[in-house]
């Protein structure tokens, strides 16, 4: 059964990363495969302050999300204001360079990682609390993503992917917009860094690598890069895939590779044969209905 | 402790050893140039270069040229379906540049699975020893690695440099790469020239990984680590400067190495990010080499002015 | 009174000379025609007003304030609309969506707003849907207004590119070509537009090759070569001159 909630913890946080990182690439049509190092922000940091510094809990998560929303925006700004293709770069300077520091300095536990997590929950508290919980955010975080993407803000993100010279010239900031899409989304990974973090009690900078990169950019691009639902379809299936395959009893040595084949092997299909992904999106942006009743009053 | 010998000793080597980060950046320098595709791809080229050289070697004991064929073979058909099958049909689709670059990535990632699976993770090299004998030169180590290696990033520079000024298909990458549109009414065949430029970079490719793997040791996943110092070298060296990204790499290499005289060494790997992100945030350009004086054509208008208008 | 001045603008890519000393006023309520043959630097001047590339030297002042060192959307919120000679418009959106993105300070930009003060946005996008609908009465859209701007006939398409351009309370507006391909109906709506703005106190310019539309619509015109102003008057004196119109066909 502990097995069986890791499984949907593991899923709910990654319905949480594949939903932002869909805001980042796929509505905010930004350039960018860091989106783990946001999630290992805010794990690290969240683990951190609460085991070496004494915070509360929900302190300690509150700080590592807004750790990451600033780390966000120390990356994005500069490479924005150029252009968005150095933001690609950026981001995984940024990734890669801060692994190398999580592995190597002594405050985060070096390559081993960082273990003795404080629990979120006390002993007492039934994991179901824990399960529920995570269930609930992955669902608010789906739900944000969707507001964000169907009201006002979305309809600017969909002029601006269709001709950003012509957004600009109407009067529009591209790049704060730009800043804030990236910015909402890292600071959401990193949020769903911190229950990762209380829940596992260990990370480890290996997490946190390019290899996670593909796999939530396959869960996007798989699960309908721009739809609400895609990412959340991803994130189910490209985490209940691989643990089928754990039943297969192979060797260690193949497992992994095996696994990783999977996660591109699915990219790479999927692009060419249905790049829209399993739930497709609309071709015309469209207010949620709600919304547009409102304005129409 | 720093004597002048040990600095002498290790600017000589990382200066030899910057021999293959030349030619991985010239080969991605170049795709970006003239394809103006980030070529992350460009790792799974070198991945099965660096694998055809070590089993035709190090598995079936052929001699090392048979190896570097080998590497040259697999580099150009890996380069050849990476194009025909990938970059063309993206755009054909039109695909937003997001989708290019992420099947660069998983092209690299699935290359590096592969190998995982069929030569397993641990190390390995060409032949089967790193070691090259040594000459003294004063109180520095020459090995004997050294001069054929930056004798071939050297000719390679000068080949290359050669065939863009030179040949016609190397003269129309320069005219692809200014102005595609343009290019093409002007006859030239765009997607040719498209294959030329992903074959040239396969060569240089070939030739990187063969001098890489004959000094150190590559596992499968190496050649996505190192095409970050390609990359790197490109942004910093300034992007459409091939020369830039070439010198950039040589120096990367140089600081990179030397600094282990002043910094941990397991700080080095962090350094190539730090100057990333430096370089970017205050160099977005590159570094500016100086820029060829040109010719002001001033267009004559005729002088009408005073015959019938108001000056305002 | 002048709205929009441009002093001594120069301007050169690689040698090719866009912008050449070229002095411009523009003022409320009067419809500059800015005509020449293709290539004379017409668009170019437009990049140059509304911050697409900066001048070599010269300045650019709009309502006393100097524009130099702006980036495009910070002048069109000081009042400076535009439309484009290849439409621009936004294939992702419905037409009256393409319009409302273009109001002069848009609300739902702020994600810190949106997320902090909804109510105060909502509102607000009722007032710029309100708008919308407005103009697409004006520019005689209102049938179209849920359908995607790239389903639309390209006249109805660069009456949107107008109309968007009207949603901007602008002070200041450039029209690049807006009657080139346009006929019938939609030359009769954008040629009341344009009078209708201009009348409003609006300071308008206008690039075109259509001589019917300068002539009937335009103050004054402009007449630009090489990236030289050439000659500016009354639009039948251009028009009449024997060196301009050779020059226009190019011997």
């Amino acid at each position: 059964m502990e097995y069986v909630y890791a499984v949907v913890i593991l899923i709910g946080l990654y319905i949480v990363l594949a939903a932002s990182f869909n805001l980042i690439i796929g509505y905010g049509g930004l350039i960018s495969i860091a989106h783990p190092i946001f999630y290992a922000i805010g794990a690290y940091a969240s683990a951190i302050l609460s085991r070496d510094y004494g915070f509360p809990i929900p302190l300690a998560m509150l700080a590592g999300t807004l750790i990451a929303l600033v780390a966000s925006i120390m990356v994005a700004l500069p490479s924005l204001r150029v252009s968005g293709d150095y933001l690609l770069i950026a981001s995984i300077g940024f990734q890669l360079g801060l692994i190398e520091v999580f592995k190597n300095a002594s405050w985060t536990g070096g390559a081993g990682g960082f273990t003795n997590i404080p629990a979120a929950l006390s002993a007492s508290v039934p994991r179901e609390v824990y399960v529920a919980i995570v269930v609930v955010v992955a669902a608010l975080a789906a739900l944000l993503v969707r507001a964000i993407a169907h009201g006002p803000y979305g309809r600017a993100m969909a002029a601006m992917r269709d001709d950003e010279v012509a957004f600009s010239a109407l009067g529009r900031n591209a790049v704060a917009m730009k800043v804030g899409t990236f910015a909402l989304g890292s600071a959401l990974a990193g949020f769903a860094g911190a229950f990762y973090a209380h829940y596992f009690r260990f990370v480890a900078p290996e997490q946190f690598d390019i290899l996670q990169s593909s796999v939530v950019l396959t869960m996007v691009v798989v699960g309908g890069i721009r739809s609400t639902w895609g990412p959340v379809v991803g994130a189910v299936l490209l985490q209940a895939l691989p643990q089928a395959i754990t039943f297969l009893n192979l060797p260690p040595a193949v497992l992994g590779p095996l696994q990783g084949l999977l996660f591109t092997g699915l990219v790479l299909v999927f692009m060419f044969v249905r790049p829209q992904g399993l739930v497709s999106a609309g071709e015309v942006w469209s207010a949620t209905r709600k919304g547009s009743e409102h304005a129409r009053s | 402790m720093l004597s002048f010998d040990i600095v002498a000793q290790i600017l000589w080597t990382s200066f030899a050893t910057s021999s293959y980060f030349v030619l991985f950046a010239l080969a991605f320098a170049l795709v970006l140039k003239v394809n103006r595709a980030f070529n992350f791809a460009q790792a799974a080229m070198m991945t099965v270069a660096f694998y055809a050289a070590y089993t035709c070697v190090a598995l079936w004991g052929l001699p090392g040229w048979v190896g570097f064929a080998a590497a040259l073979a697999a580099s150009i058909i890996l380069a050849i379906v990476i194009e025909v099958f990938g970059f063309r049909t993206l755009r054909r689709r039109r695909a937003d540049q997001i989708f290019v670059f992420i099947f660069t990535l998983i092209v690299s990632e699935v290359v590096a699975f592969l190998a995982m699976l069929v030569f397993g993770t641990w190390p390995s090299t060409i032949f089967p020893s790193l070691f090259w004998p040594v000459t003294l030169v004063g109180n520095v180590a020459v090995s004997q690695w050294d001069i054929p290696a930056v004798g071939v990033a050297v000719s390679s520079v000068v080949v290359l440099f050669g065939f863009l000024r030179f040949t016609r298909t190397g003269q129309f990458m320069v005219a692809v790469a200014d102005n595609p549109d343009l290019a093409e009414l002007y006859g030239i065949a765009k997607q040719r020239i498209y294959l030329a430029t992903m074959l040239t970079a396969a060569v240089l490719v070939a030739l990187g990984m063969f001098l890489y793997g004959t000094r150190a040791q590559v596992q499968p996943t190496t050649a996505i680590d190192l095409m970050l110092f390609a990359i790197a070298a490109t942004i910093i060296g300034g992007i459409g400067n091939l020369w830039g990204a070439a010198l950039t790499a040589v120096v990367l290499g140089v600081v990179q190495n030397s600094s282990v005289l002043f910094i941990p060494s397991e700080w080095q790997g962090f350094l190539l990010y730090l100057f990333l992100f430096v370089a970017i945030v205050f160099l977005p350009n590159g570094v500016k080499l100086p820029a060829r004086r040109r010719l002001t054509r001033k267009t004559v208008a005729p002088d009408l002015v005073g015959a019938g208008s108001q000056e305002s | 009174m002048p709205v929009l001045e441009i002093a001594q603008l120069n301007k050169s890519f690689d040698g090719i000379i866009v912008a050449d000393g070229i002095d411009l006023t523009l003022e409320a309520g009067r419809i500059v025609g800015l005509i020449g043959p293709n290539g004379a630097g017409k668009t170019s001047l437009f990049n140059l007003v509304s911050g697409i590339f900066p001048p070599d030297s010269g300045s650019i002042t709009l309502d006393g304030q100097s524009l130099k060192g702006r980036k495009p959307y910070e002048r069109a919120r000081l009042g400076l609309s535009r439309t484009w000679q290849n439409l621009r418009l936004f294939p992702s959106l419905t037409v009256l969506d393409n319009l409302l993105v273009a109001p002069r300070h848009y609300a739902g930009e702020s994600l810190l707003r949106l997320m902090f003060t909804p109510g105060s946005v909502r509102a607000a996008e009722k007032n710029d849907r309100r708008k919308a609908l407005d103009v697409l009465e004006r520019t005689g859209l209102a049938a179209v207004a849920q359908r995607p701007a790239s389903d639309l006939t390209f006249g109805q398409q660069k009456l949107v590119g107008v109309a968007r351009a009207l949603m901007n309370d602008c002070r200041c507006l450039l029209l690049d070509e807006p009657m080139a391909g346009v006929e019938g109906q939609a030359y009769q709506t954008i040629q009341k537009v344009v009078r209708d703005i201009a009348a409003s106190g609006v300071a308008v310019c206008v690039v075109e090759h259509n001589v019917a539309f300068i002539r009937d619509l335009c103050d004054e015109g402009v007449f630009m070569f090489a990236g030289k102003v050439l000659a500016r008057g009354a639009v039948g004196d251009l028009i009449a001159d024997p060196r301009l119109t050779e020059l226009y066909f190019g011997t």
